[in-house]
C-alpha cells in the first residue's frame, strides 16, 4: 500500500510539472490531447507565470503595457510581426514599461496572464491572438480604467478596441507578382483552416493573379491546423506536384512551406513577417508582413495624453502597418516595376480589390455590379472566387 | 492527375512514413516487452526538439540526430522508472509522460523556434541525376530514409533471432516463467525502453532534421499516437509496420492530391480519411487481434519474491 501512495505522490508531482511547463507552451492543435488534467488535478500554484520578474523600480514608468501572444515571439511568422510591433512602443516612447507573455494558448491562460499583468500595474492590455478577443473584452468590463487594444478583432466597448492591417490589398499585390513570374500558370495557397479571413486573402491573391494573367488558376489546399509543419510540407509538396510553381500561405510560421518549396524549385511569397525571406534564398518573390509599430506607438501616445478613444482602426500597407519585403534576385525588373504600379493605384483607390462583379466557384454572384465587398463581410466570406481550385467548405 | 501528382503520392508517403515507421518499430519493441507506452508523443516531441538544437549549435545533422535517439532513449526510461521500478499504472505514466513531453520540448526548443537548420543531406540515387528538377527532387532520399527498410529487418532479427528477442518477448508474454528461466524481466523493460525510444527518437529527428527543417510547438501532430495505432494494425510485427506507416502517410498524401486537384469534396472531410482509415483497418483486423498481442502487454509485473 505504501509503494502505491508513493507512487500516486511521485505522479501528481509529475502531472503538476507538466502543467506548470505547459503553461509556458503553446495551444496543442485542436485534434489531439483532449485530456486536461487540470480537470482532476487541483493545481496550488498559480500556472501562469509574468513574463518578467518583478522588480523594484526607481522612478515609475509613465505606462505599463501589458501584451501577450499565442505563440512563440521568434516563430518568424505572426507572433513574430505583433512581437516587433509592440517592442516599437518602447523604443519610440522611453518611459514606457511593456511585460509581455508569449506562447498563451488559451483562452483562460489569457484571462489569468492579463489579469497578472493589471495587478502588475498594467494600463493598458495589447492581446494579439486570434481567440483572445473574447476574454479581454469580458476583463474590459470589469477592469474599467485600463485600457484593451485587441489585434484583429471586431468587438468594442468603453475601453476596448482593435487594430490591424489591412491585407487583401497586399495580397493582390502579390497575386500580381505570381502572376507574372508562373510559367505553369498554377499558383497554390496553403491555408491552416477554411477560415473568412483565410479565403478572402486567397481570393484577393487571385484577383491580383488573373488582373494580369487570365489563365492562372489558383488551388487552395487546407492542413487544419495552425502549426503542423510535416503535414505543411506535405501540402506543399502535393500542389507542387500538380504542376504549382509559385506557392504562398497563411498559417502562423510559414518556415517549412517556403524552405520546401525552395528545395523544390518553386517560388514563394510569404506573409505575416518579413523575416520569411531567410528560407528562400533563391526562389523567393517577394512577401507581405505586419509592421504596427507606429500605429501601436501613436495609440500608446493617445492614452499618455488622455484622448484616447475606442476606434476601429484598419490601417494599409501606405500607412506603415504591413510592410512588403524585398524582391527575390529571380523577379524581373518589368514585374517589380507592375507590382508598384498596381500598389500605387490601390492607394490611389483607383484599384479597388474586391469590386463587382466577383462570380464564386458555381457561378453565383457574390458582389453584384457596382458594389465592394466590405470589411465586415471579409471576416465571414464562405466562398472562392471562380477559376480557383479547392472546397472552402 | 499526372504522372508527377501519383509519383508525388508514393514520394510524401516514404518521406513523411519514415518517422512513423521508426516510430512504430520503437513501440513495437516497448509492447513486446509489454510495456504500453503512451507517452511517445512526448518523447518524439522532446527527442525532436534535441535533435533542432544540436543541429542548430553544431551545424551537423548526423550528431542531431545521434543527439535525438540517445534523448528518446532516455525519455523512454523516465517511463521504465514509473512502470518497472515503481509499478505505476502504464497508461497513466505513459499520459503523465506525454504532458511532460509537452512542456519540456517547448522549452528545450523555445529558441530555435523559426530558426533555418542544416537538414540531413539528400542524395541523389547514381543514373538518375538528369531527371527534371521537379520529378528528381521526389527520389532524393536522406540517410534516414535509405536506413529504415535494413533498420526494420535489424529489429525483425533481433526480435525473432537473438537471444535479447526471446527475451523481450518472453517478459511481455508472461514475465514470471522469464524470471524463472533465468533472466531479470526488470533489466530487460528497461533495455527494451531504451531501444525503442532511441527508435522513436529516430523519427521525431527524420521529421524535424530531415523533413520539415524547423521546429514549431507541438509539432508531431498526434504522430505518436498513430505509431500505437499502427502497432496494433501491424500485429506487433515489425515488417507490417512498413506497410502501415507507408499506407498512413500515403493516405495523408492522397487526400492533399485530391484537394489540391480539385475534387468537390469538403476538406473538412478529406481530412480525416486516414483517421477512418486507420480505424477501419483496426476493426477488420481487430477480431484476430488476441492471437498476436504480448500477454501480459500493460500489466504490471509485481516481481516474484
Amino acid at each position: 500500500m505504501m509503494k502505491k501512495k508513493m507512487l500516486y505522490t511521485v505522479l501528481s508531482v509529475l502531472m503538476a510539472l507538466s502543467l506548470l511547463l505547459a503553461a509556458c507552451a503553446p495551444a496543442a492543435t485542436p485534434t489531439e490531447a483532449p485530456a486536461e488534467p487540470a480537470v482532476e488535478e487541483p493545481v496550488v500554484e498559480e500556472p501562469v507565470e509574468p513574463a518578467e520578474p518583478e522588480e523594484p523600480m526607481e522612478e515609475g514608468p509613465c505606462l505599463i503595457i501589458g501584451a501577450l501572444h499565442g505563440g512563440p515571439i521568434n516563430d518568424a511568422g505572426y507572433n513574430q510581426a505583433m512581437h516587433e510591433s509592440v517592442a516599437a512602443i518602447a523604443e519610440n516612447i522611453e518611459c514606457v514599461e511593456i511585460i509581455e507573455a508569449e506562447n498563451v494558448p488559451e483562452e483562460a491562460g489569457a484571462t489569468a496572464t492579463m489579469e497578472n499583468m493589471i495587478s502588475e500595474g498594467a494600463g493598458m492590455i495589447i492581446a494579439t491572438a486570434f481567440n483572445h478577443q473574447y476574454p479581454a473584452l469580458e476583463l474590459a468590463g470589469k477592469y474599467p480604467d485600463v485600457i484593451f487594444e485587441h489585434a484583429g478583432g471586431w468587438e468594442m466597448s468603453g475601453n476596448f478596441a482593435n487594430f490591424f492591417g489591412e491585407p487583401p490589398d497586399a495580397w493582390y499585390m502579390m497575386g500580381v507578382a505570381a502572376g507574372r513570374m508562373t510559367e505553369t500558370n498554377k499558383l497554390g495557397f496553403v491555408a491552416a483552416f477554411p477560415l473568412g479571413w483565410s479565403l478572402t486573402f486567397a481570393n484577393a491573391f487571385h484577383l491580383g493573379a488573373v488582373s494580369v494573367n487570365p489563365d492562372v488558376e489558383t488551388t487552395v489546399s487546407f492542413t487544419f491546423s495552425w502549426g503542423d509543419s510535416a503535414k505543411e510540407a506535405d501540402t506543399t509538396n502535393a500542389l507542387i506536384n500538380q504542376g504549382v510553381d509559385v506557392i504562398t500561405m497563411h498559417v502562423d510560421s510559414p518556415a517549412t512551406i517556403i524552405s520546401t518549396a525552395e528545395s523544390r524549385g518553386a517560388y514563394s511569397i510569404g506573409f505575416q513577417s518579413l523575416h520569411a525571406q531567410q528560407f528562400a534564398p533563391e526562389y523567393w518573390i517577394s512577401g507581405t508582413g505586419y509592421t504596427l509599430g507606429g500605429t501601436l506607438t501613436w495609440l500608446t501616445s493617445t492614452v499618455l495624453d488622455g484622448t484616447w478613444e475606442p476606434i476601429f482602426l484598419r490601417c494599409s500597407l501606405w500607412d506603415g502597418c504591413m510592410a512588403m519585403a524585398p524582391f527575390g534576385p529571380k523577379v524581373p525588373q518589368e514585374v517589380q516595376d507592375e507590382v508598384m504600379a498596381v500598389s500605387a493605384a490601390l492607394e490611389s483607390g483607383e484599384t479597388v480589390v474586391f469590386t463587382g462583379p466577383i462570380l464564386d466557384q458555381e457561378g453565383n454572384v457574390v458582389v453584384a455590379e457596382g458594389d465592394v465587398l466590405t470589411d465586415d463581410v471579409m471576416s465571414s466570406v464562405d466562398w472562392l472566387v471562380q477559376g480557383m481550385v479547392g472546397s472552402p467548405k | 492527375m499526372t504522372l508527377l501528382s501519383i509519383l508525388g503520392v508514393l514520394s510524401s508517403a516514404i518521406f513523411s512514413g519514415t518517422s512513423l515507421l521508426y516510430t512504430t518499430l520503437g513501440e513495437i519493441i516497448d509492447q513486446r516487452a509489454g510495456i504500453v507506452n503512451l507517452g511517445l508523443e512526448g518523447v518524439l516531441l522532446i527527442s525532436g526538439a534535441t535533435g533542432i538544437a544540436v543541429t542548430s549549435l553544431t551545424g551537423n545533422p548526423y550528431l542531431g540526430v545521434l543527439s535525438a535517439a540517445l534523448v528518446g532513449g532516455a525519455t523512454n526510461l523516465i517511463l521504465g522508472f514509473l512502470v518497472v521500478t515503481r509499478r505505476g499504472n502504464q497508461l497513466a505514466s505513459g499520459l503523465a509522460l506525454m504532458f511532460f513531453g509537452f512542456g519540456a520540448s517547448a522549452l528545450i526548443g523555445k529558441s530555435f523556434v523559426g530558426l533555418k537548420i542544416n537538414g540531413l543531406p539528400r542524395l541523389t540515387i547514381p543514373g538518375f541525376g538528369n531527371l527534371p528538377p521537379r520529378y528528381l527532387s521526389l527520389i532524393q532520399f536522406d540517410t534516414l530514409i535509405y536506413l529504415a527498410i535494413p533498420c526494420t529487418l535489424l529489429i525483425w532479427w533481433l526480435l525473432f533471432r537473438t537471444r535479447w528477442g526471446l527475451g523481450v518477448r518472453a517478459v511481455g508474454e508472461n514475465a514470471d516463467t522469464a524470471f524463472a528461466s533465468g533472466r531479470s524481466p526488470h533489466l530487460i523493460k528497461y533495455q527494451a525502453l531504451f531501444v525503442g525510444g532511441m527508435l522513436a527518437g529516430l523519427g521525431a529527428a527524420h521529421l524535424t532534421i530531415a523533413y520539415t527543417l524547423n521546429w514549431t510547438e507541438y509539432m508531431m501532430g498526434g504522430r505518436g499516437f498513430i505509431a500505437v495505432a499502427l502497432v496494433i494494425f501491424s500485429k506487433w510485427h515489425p515488417i507490417r509496420a512498413i506497410v502501415g506507416a507507408l499506407l498512413f502517410s500515403g493516405a495523408v498524401a492522397f487526400q492533399l492530391l485530391l484537394q489540391a486537384s480539385g475534387v468537390q469534396i469538403s476538406p473538412f472531410l478529406l481530412d480525416t480519411i486516414p483517421y477512418l482509415l486507420t480505424i477501419l483497418v483496426l476493426i477488420v483486423w481487430g477480431g484476430s487481434r488476441k492471437h498476436s498481442a504480448p500477454a501480459s502487454l500493460g500489466r504490471v509485473y509485481m516481481g516474484t519474491e
